[in-house]
């Protein structure tokens, strides 16, 4: 026989030395990155700290995070930051493993699946972390019982925006957000999709948002939560809710069913509201700025309606995340240290901006008003002020509340498309939630 | 028996006769079909090409392709508006790549090999357990993986993400190559025994020049799985220096948030490059290892 | 006597240069076992991630059979299984034949065709779905030029799942390359002695393609199943990791994600995986034994 020698040796040496090449080309700029070289200890105590967000927020975090290595030369603080998806499954999976960071940012509805399983430290025992500048609903935000597990890393709320540019174009008038109630909105709502021959719908406010019904349920005298983590809402509440939203649907105030998807993305760009295609809808008051960026710059922010209607206050101070500390940290005392200094330095608090909010501390939240851009100063404002009022607390989600989201999202679509009446939705929402978040 | 290689004399490529008294629909319309498909599978490169000349703002809602505002300020920014210049992580994923892309023809060859044409002991249990590992889902595998790696001290190196390549972990490539070399004519084995070559030599001067296109395919995909590889660089590396292009590419995104899309969708079409690029140049092989495979 | 040597020969044991081929692999299965044996372990357990698994028995098996989300997305990954992956595998190999010879600017097509393989679980995907198949997309406004009024598609319960299947069969790139790469190890005299005897395209498909192919069709079908029971990226992208609209495209793998990382039952999610495990062994069992009758080596 003859071996297949002639034409094909010659491909095999070559893709080996085309292999063989672009490997060694490759590697040798990377100087051994990555290969276990490196990593001199240089005698500093070294914390680890993470948080979600993006690359502007990175840059914003990081001048502050270098003032405090200034002002603390023995400590040396290294990050990480994810989009906010990935970055709670890693989170999880380093405590899985044994191997959590120091300092992290925590999402609110997660805190006491970490906090009752004994992961987090008690920051009520801790000296070094001055909370008295906080409100005590603000402090509240990461507070199981008498023991704190998180510190509010901003302070939020959620507020309605009207884009102005739409309603004068068709000449409707913006309710007076402080004192609106929910009739007026669907008013409003109709009124702007009538006036634009449908071309705009007059708002959305996620009914399938955990948050946006909670309010709903405070303004009719219930707590969604109870502070001993369990639900409060009542059948009938929830019902009214779908209600509501069934009678603005069929009004023409909300798009017809399937416009809107559910999970077309959070981010201020991708909102049916940069897209023309509602004038109103719910958003986190922190990402006023980002909103009226995409949105032509002509937003109002209103309250939540309905607040001076029910026999109590629907609106809360809530925080976009807390900063918590690992049981587990080796250097729980530099950690404290560093967590005090993001929370009471008032140049830390500058640098750092109002990405995730407003700065938790009083004292600076009035402090930096003045020095930001006019949106965040909006939002600032709105915020402050109610902070000045008597507003019922805000408490950690009891455990099995991640369980929700997709609950009220399921039910909310069969909802949407008429499968259930909303007396139905009602039930089985409450059905539902009590087996979720059962202890 | 005799065994002789030529090349065919006709490239493949060249359109084949078409036979007698048959009419031939006019070729044209094969490429208008061809392109028209090819249209609807270009759209989304093409949409990310426009967004990422776009203000951010206006991304998602200047929804032509031809963006009214032009703003190529997006890949200058996007270059440098992490924490390392995007040219490190670039390299990053290229050393990643390259050494994978060995590591699976390597160690994926040897073990299809073995399963394809040598008989020994224990072999369909082993390539049952081979198929096996592939049909449990990863997400349950993440946490004893990460302890593990924790334990040998692997955390915040490449080790985790390139050592399982060198170790044939991955069962498509395995199970690929075993059945192009099982459809190999057998002959070819013995013709080789019978030549005095053992399983080593058989292996090297016989089947693997015959399986390139078994090695192009591997090749191919094993650069876009580990290029666009997100969960795996995301859990094992901490250091940003270290970082690969996807988990640079997402620090541009927070999706509950504010978003950098414009400078993301400039950095993703360049890392899209390298792929396409990689996939151009390797489908040639796709081609050639007919020309040596003209058995007669 | 030469002529059955090498018959004789070829049944001999080949142990010790079998194990020396599979060193790498054996090294390897090292690193699988070990997290596999975890898991194992853990779908026994009661375990939240955070604190040390407790041992349950069998109590997450008996909580899988009355749990209907479960049901549900069992009931979502068949259909989706069934349907797409025939489809998808039907598209790649008639692509692949046109593609294979005969088309003048064929490296340009194939890469193009591959593109959205290429993409993956890129945002641009999901913009070009919400694009045609959205309330006012492209689809509808086709539709609606013939006077129809198309659904939600995206949105309402009862379509999103097609347009996944359909979103599949898109990315035919992967099963396409690698048909391309069987198809060229097809030797060309074959065709050529088929043409000699006037045999049309379609008996040249069906006695030489075929056959000759059918290895590589038989990788594509095993590979296809094992990877479609295991869908994740699509929806999670897609649904933004909800598998809604109403759980229509909840996945059984995004269901045990959702599990394990959401809500933090992992020793739950791990026996999902081993019960997903085994339903995957089965159908490649059948598939292997079916593999007798219609897959032909040449051995």
């Amino acid at each position: 026989m003859n071996a297949p020698h002639d034409g094909p040796r010659l491909d095999r040496r070559r893709l080996l030395g085309l292999a063989g090449l672009t490997g060694l080309a490759a590697t040798l700029p990377a100087c051994g990155r990555g290969f276990g070289g490196g990593g001199g200890d240089d005698g500093k105590i070294e914390l680890n700290m993470v948080w979600w967000g993006d690359a502007q927020r990175a840059e914003l975090t990081a001048k502050a995070l270098d003032l405090f290595q200034k002002a603390n030369p023995g400590i040396k603080v290294s990050t990480e930051y994810q989009d906010s998806s990935p970055y709670k499954d890693k989170l999880a999976a380093r405590f899985a493993a044994g191997n959590p960071p120091d300092l992290m940012a925590m999402r609110f509805d997660s805190l006491r699946e970490y906090a009752d399983r004994g992961t987090l430290l008690d920051l009520s025992q801790h000296a070094g972390l001055d909370q008295s500048a906080l409100t005590d609903s603000a402090r509240a935000l990461g507070q199981v019982g008498a023991r704190s597990f998180g510190v509010p890393s901003g302070l939020n709320t959620i507020g309605y925006i009207v884009d102005k540019t739409l309603t004068d174009k068709y000449g409707v008038s913006i309710p007076d957000g402080d004192t609106w109630g929910w009739d007026d909105l669907a008013a409003f709502a109709k009124q702007v999709t009538k006036a634009s021959g449908g071309k705009v719908y007059g708002t959305n406010f996620e009914p399938w948002t955990v948050a946006n019904l909670l309010v709903f349920a405070r303004q009719r005298g219930e707590d969604f939560f109870t502070p001993d983590g369990r639900l409060g809402a009542t059948e009938a509440t929830v019902t009214a809710w779908y209600q509501l939203v069934a009678d603005l649907r069929k009004a023409g105030g909300i798009p017809p069913a399937g416009f809107i998807d559910q999970n077309n993305g959070a981010s201020p760009a991708q909102s049916y509201l940069a897209k023309k295609a509602i004038a109103s809808q719910i958003i986190p008051t922190n990402g006023l700025l980002g909103f009226n960026q995409a949105c032509g710059g002509n937003l109002q922010l209103l309250r939540i309606p309905g607040e001076t209607r029910g026999p109590r206050r629907g609106q809360s101070v809530d925080t976009p995340a807390l900063w918590s500390i690992a049981a587990g940290s080796k250097h729980p005392a530099e950690t404290v240290k560093l967590l005090n200094f993001l929370i009471n330095d008032t140049e830390a608090a500058k640098a750092a901006g109002v990405t995730r909010g407003v700065p938790a501390n009083r004292t600076i939240a009035e402090a930096i008003g003045s020095g930001l851009e006019p949106d965040n100063r909006r939002s600032t404002e709105f915020l402050n002020k109610l902070q000045n009022e008597k507003l019922p607390a805000s408490y950690p989600y009891p455990v099995g509340a991640s369980k929700l989201t997709n609950i009220l999202k399921t039910i909310s679509t069969e909802a949407e498309f008429g499968r259930m009446s909303p007396t139905e939705a009602g039930n089985q929402f409450i059905t539902e939630a009590r087996k979720a978040i059962a202890p | 028996m005799s065994l002789t290689l030529t090349r065919v004399s006709t490239p493949p490529d060249a359109p084949q006769q078409a036979p007698s008294g048959r009419k031939r629909r006019p070729r044209y319309l094969r490429h208008v079909l061809l392109t028209g498909v090819g249209v609807i599978m270009m759209y989304p490169l093409l949409w990310m090409v426009s967004a990422s000349v776009k203000p951010s703002n206006s991304v998602f809602t200047d929804e032509g392709l031809w963006p009214a505002v032009f703003d190529f300020g997006n890949y200058a920014r996007g270059w440098t508006a992490l924490a390392e210049p995007f040219e490190i992580y670039l390299v990053n994923s290229l050393v990643i790549v390259t050494l994978s892309i060995i590591g699976n023809l390597l160690s994926c060859s040897l073990a299809a090999y073995a399963f394809a044409r040598l008989r020994f002991t224990g072999r369909r249990l082993f390539f049952a357990m081979m198929l096996g590992t592939m049909m449990l889902p990863g997400h349950v595998l993440v946490v004893p993986q990460y302890v593990m790696f924790d334990k040998i001290g692997w955390l915040n190196t490449y080790y985790p993400l390139l050592v399982p390549h060198f170790l044939a972990t991955n069962g498509f490539y395995i199970f690929l190559m075993v059945q192009f070399m099982r459809s190999l004519p057998q002959e070819l084995d013995d013709a080789a025994r019978i030549d005095g070559c053992g399983p080593f030599r058989t292996f090297w001067k016989v089947i693997m020049p015959l399986c390139v296109p078994a090695f192009a395919t591997t090749a191919i995909f094993t650069f876009i799985s580990v290029w666009n590889e997100f969960f795996s660089p995301l859990l094992y590396l901490t250091d940003p220096q270290l970082y690969t292009v996807p988990l640079a590419v997402r620090q541009f995104m927070d999706s509950e948030g504010q978003s950098m899309w414009g400078e993301m969708f400039a950095m993703s079409f360049v890392s899209l490059a390298p792929v396409i690029g990689f996939f151009i140049a390797g489908q040639k092989y796709l081609v050639r290892g007919i020309a040596t495979t003209g058995l007669r | 006597m030469t002529e059955v040597l090498p018959r004789v020969r070829r049944r001999k044991r080949q142990d010790w240069a079998g194990y020396v081929f599979l060193l790498p692999w054996f090294g390897g299965l090292i690193f699988m076992i070990v997290p596999f044996v975890a898991s194992l372990y853990l779908a026994f357990t009661d375990y939240d991630l955070l604190t040390p698994p407790r041992w349950a028995g069998l109590a997450n098996f008996r909580e899988m059979l009355g749990d209907a989300t479960l049901h549900q997305s069992l009931k979502v990954t068949f259909v989706y299984t069934l349907v797409s992956v025939p489809l998808s595998l039907a598209v790649a190999l008639g692509v692949a034949m046109v593609l294979d010879r005969g088309v003048r600017g064929l490296a340009i097509y194939r890469s193009v065709y591959y593109l959205p393989s290429l993409l993956g679980g890129s945002v641009a995907i999901v913009m070009l779905w919400r694009y045609l198949f959205g309330y006012d997309g492209i689809v509808n406004d086709l539709l609606a030029t013939i006077g129809i009024t198309g659904p939600a598609w995206t949105t309402d319960p009862d379509y999103a799942l097609s347009t996944l299947i359909l979103l599949h069969v898109w990315t035919f790139g992967a099963p396409m390359v690698i048909f391309l790469a069987g198809l060229r190890q097809i030797p060309a005299m074959y065709y050529e002695a088929a043409q000699m005897d006037g045999a049309s395209k379609w008996r040249q498909f069906r006695s030489i393609t075929l056959p000759l192919l059918s290895p590589i069709i038989f990788f594509n079908l095993v590979q296809a199943l094992i990877a479609s029971f295991q869908t994740f990226t699509q929806s999670y992208v897609i649904s933004n990791g909800s598998g809604g609209p109403a759980g229509s495209t909840l996945f059984y793998n995004l269901y045990l994600y959702q599990k394990g990382f959401a809500e933090f039952d992992m020793g739950y999610a791990s026996s999902m995986a081993w019960l997903l495990l085994m339903i995957i062994a089965g159908f490649t069992a059948i598939n292997f034994l079916a593999a007798r009758y219609w897959v032909f080596y040449d051995n």
